[in-house]
């Protein structure tokens, strides 16, 4: 990777793909605790996830428990990979030997 | 302008730190349920001895109360999850290792009174929380592990006539507290 995926390149998205990642493979994370986790407002949070599920790397479910509205949101493979290959872009960038 | 590799480092350390952050806030969210209905088979436990001494059947019934009911709220969790199951055979391996511990255990110290028995248990309980917490980075249960270790003892020491009620209102409370102070995360 030459440069770096500019939907992950983010400071609070990439808060998101890491906190989503931790989690077991396609389980999902209610939106009020991902925004305790991540540390973002309400708004903010709502906006990069939009970003990120247009990117193709999280699947956002909505429904109802009882009369009230949840959003959940899961890391899909396609998310995985790309955080995995931006964690291997920086690696790259902190393993390469000085004046490269 | 491309990343220098001071920023990347920073990266990946926010990468860990938030990932590290999440899978406790799972951990105690899938934690929190057990402690609670055990704070609650707990209070019922000791508070049932203390006033039905004469029929510890109520201790073994609430016990297996309680370990079936552990395996419905771990199954629904499961059910809940769209990732595949794994490792459920480590659980019942656990059980079966800590049921031939004790037993072990019994038979070359065996308790010479009823509140050794009773100090035990949650001895046992509140050593699990705490390496539970300190192995898995999940703070609070490793609390929640040591404060009932403390109230154990507190109670053993301390409060004997009233020992079994004390680990009733006490160490069922604390476990309820500490459910509903993971649910909180």
């Amino acid at each position: 990777m030459d440069q770096p995926d500019p939907a992950i390149h983010q400071t609070v998205r990439l808060k998101i793909m890491a906190a989503l990642k931790a989690l077991p493979p396609r389980d999902p994370i209610e939106f009020v605790r991902l925004k305790a986790v991540v540390g973002a407002t309400e708004g903010n949070l709502g906006a990069h996830i939009t970003t990120l599920e247009v990117a193709g790397y999280v699947d956002v479910e909505k429904d109802f428990v009882g009369k009230r509205p949840r959003t959940r949101i899961a890391l899909n493979k396609k998310g995985r990979r790309a955080l995995e290959d931006y964690v291997a872009y920086l690696r790259d960038i902190i393993d390469a030997p000085p004046g490269i | 302008m491309p990343m220098s590799p001071t920023e990347a480092a920073d990266a990946l350390r926010e990468i860990s730190q938030t990932e590290q952050r999440s899978a406790s806030a799972y951990g105690y969210h899938q934690s929190s349920p057990h402690l609670i209905m055990w704070g609650v088979i707990w209070a019922a436990e000791y508070g049932g001895y203390y006033y039905y001494p004469r029929h510890p059947i109520i201790f073994s019934a609430l016990s297996l109360a309680g370990i079936v009911g552990s395996f419905v709220i771990g199954s629904r969790s499961k059910g809940k999850s769209k990732s595949k199951p794994e490792f459920q055979w480590r659980y019942a391996a656990t059980f079966v290792a800590v049921i031939a511990f004790i037993s072990a255990l019994f038979v070359i110290m065996p308790p010479t009174r009823g509140t050794q028995v009773a100090a035990f248990f949650p001895l046992l309980v509140a050593f699990a929380y705490t390496q539970l917490g300190i192995w898995t980075n999940m703070l609070r249960i490793a609390v929640v592990g040591v404060v009932i270790g403390v109230l154990t003892l507190l109670g053993y020491f301390y409060l004997q006539p009233y020992y079994l009620l004390w680990l009733a209102g006490v160490g069922g409370g604390a476990l309820i507290l500490g459910g509903l102070w993971l649910r909180s995360v």
